[in-house]
């Protein structure tokens, strides 16, 4: 008679989590569209999708329905192969990044095991509920996660239009710029953590604080190259449309637009499920250290564990949406200047901090470091060199920066441009 | 905390198998629009969408150089952040004030140090100047 090993038990269970929980993203991603609609509706005094079922709650499905059945055209001079590529190329890495991503701790299936008539006698099977338990986990994520730059440049490319051109250019430049403090805040984690297992970063903040206690400039950067990661608003450069129409999916219709903006979202759900692991703790509750949550524990703690951290994302992709109907969007210049000039010497600056606190064994007092990182910065920023005014002036004869005599303001202007 | 987990090749047997359901979706989705959706072509329809305006030339043509040296300075970057993880990993486990972490300190702050040199080249040449 057959009886399996915890090992095929964990490998079976692992790819039943993931087909489960893929279908369940797909199916939040479509409804987080419609949150979206909502939460902006709600922002900005309207009522929001209604119509479509009760509430407008199927509003997702006919959305859905509507790409289907549109035309799925490919305009001439396209380069055909990589334009058909590039929604693949975009949406494939969105979908892979959550196998890694530990959603509850161990449980123990014992009981289930038996009821099939496979269990072996004497044996605990124990199960936890990762996609894929690698211990490269973090790797895995923030190498995932960059791969879409590809889709997002290829279209542009591949669209033959020049303004998908300029729009995955954009997109590109700002995709590889913000991936620098990303992986620079990581690095600080991992400093904490002592490993790059999601399960072992997890269960260093189930005994101790959360990450964001101990590090919140770290965890700021990095909520903000999320949204930059995923082109997301007020980092909406790629597809800014008072500038570039649609940016480099003007050209795309149908099923492969869809494509795109499902990505966005997947890409934010996936960008949700890492924060709350690096920085909330995954399923911890508390966020001081102390009692919480037990790593190992039956079926239903498996549930209330999973629930705590989709809680957590939904907040999280809740507050990104928010963002996006507050903020005004950033101009291009300012974008990469804040990556550049801003966010890359700051998060550096918190890592070296991370290693010397280390190095001090001075493990407990990070929050004091990070708070110390914070005053340096204040401190030091009015002496960092200033920027010249970027917006080009036209003395046009008549407005108010013309130089005409005993105009005040054209003289202010000729003034500051001369000297 | 126990740790129960598979070791070796065969714990990245899950990641196959979503990479495989996830290319599943994105081909179904795709093929089963191009059949369903009504199809008609044009000469018209296939110009590029230009805000209106009938497109003048192709869009293949030579883009601003900031772009290739922006991606040259992200690579001296990123290779950097690559090098610098398995020394988190590392580093953290040395005792603290141990004569062997002051060396991988001082060592990964010499490392710094050369690609912060770089960084500061870039800044005074404008590299992050876009306007």
């Amino acid at each position: 008679m057959f009886t399996a090993t915890p090992d095929q038990v964990q490998l079976v269970f692992s790819i039943i989590v993931i087909a489960v929980l893929l279908h369940v993203f797909l199916g939040a991603c479509a409804y987080s569209i419609m949150l979206e609609r909502k939460l902006s509706a709600w922002m900005q005094d309207r009522v929001g999708p209604n119509r479509v079922g009760p509430k407008g709650l199927f509003q997702p499905l006919a959305d859905g329905l509507k790409f289907l059945l549109k035309e799925d055209y490919t305009p001439l001079g396209v380069d055909k192969a990589l334009f058909t590529m590039a929604p693949g190329l975009i949406m494939l890495p969105a979908m892979i990044g959550f196998a890694v991503v530990p959603f509850a701790g161990l449980i123990d299936i014992t009981g289930l095991v038996s009821l099939l008539g496979i269990a072996q006698a004497n044996t605990i099977y124990q199960v936890s509920v990762v996609g894929a338990d690698i211990n490269i986990g973090v790797v895995y994520l923030i190498a995932v996660g960059s791969l879409g730059v590809f889709g997002v440049t290829l279209g542009g490319w591949a669209s033959n239009n020049k303004w998908s051109f300029l729009g995955g250019l954009r997109a590109g430049a700002q995709m590889i710029s913000y991936e620098i403090p990303m992986g620079l805040s990581l690095l600080a984690i991992i400093l904490i953590s002592g490993s790059i297992r999601p399960m072992t970063i997890i269960g260093g903040q189930l005994d101790g604080a959360w990450n964001l206690m101990q590090l919140p400039v770290a965890a700021v950067i990095f909520y903000t190259c999320m949204l930059a990661e995923s082109n997301r608003a007020p980092f909406d450069m790629a597809e800014c449309e008072s500038e570039l129409v649609g940016g480099y999916h003007t050209e795309y219709s149908s099923m492969r637009f869809a494509l795109f903006f499902l990505a966005e979202y997947f890409h934010m759900i996936t960008g949700a499920a890492f924060f709350t692991m690096l920085f909330l703790g995954g399923w911890s509750l508390n966020p001081f250290g102390g009692w919480d949550l037990p790593v190992e524990g039956a079926w239903w703690m498996g549930l209330i564990q999973f629930g705590v951290v989709a809680s957590k994302m939904f907040l999280l992709v809740a507050f990104a949406m928010a963002i996006r109907w507050t903020l005004p969007r950033f101009r291009f210049d300012q974008l990469m200047r804040l990556a550049w000039e801003g966010m890359i010497p700051v998060s550096l600056f918190v890592m070296l901090m991370v290693s010397f606190f280390l190095f001090m064994g001075w493990n407990d007092y990070m929050w004091a470091g990070s708070l110390g990182c914070i005053v340096v910065i204040y401190l030091i920023l009015p002496f960092m060199p200033q920027q010249s005014d970027p917006n080009h002036r036209i003395r046009l004869i008549g407005s108010r920066f013309s130089p005409v005599e005993g105009d005040s303001a054209g003289e202010q202007f000729s003034k500051a441009s001369s000297g | 905390m126990t740790i129960l987990a598979l070791d070796g090749i065969i714990s990245y047997l899950p990641v196959g198998v979503i990479i495989l359901m996830a290319t599943a979706f994105i081909v179904a989705n795709l093929v089963l629009t191009s059949i369903i959706g009504p199809s008609a072509q044009g000469a018209v329809k296939g110009l590029a969408y230009e805000s209106g305006m009938d497109p003048i030339g192709s869009a293949r043509k030579r883009f601003n150089v900031r772009f290739y040296i922006l991606a040259m300075t992200f690579l001296v970057f990123d290779v950097e952040i690559i090098f610098l993880y398995p020394w988190a990993v590392t580093f953290s486990k040395l005792d603290p004030r141990s004569p062997e972490s002051a060396l991988f300190l001082g060592r990964i702050m010499f490392f710094i140090a050369t690609s912060v040199v770089a960084y500061v080249y870039a800044w005074k040449k404008g590299v992050f100047r876009w306007d």
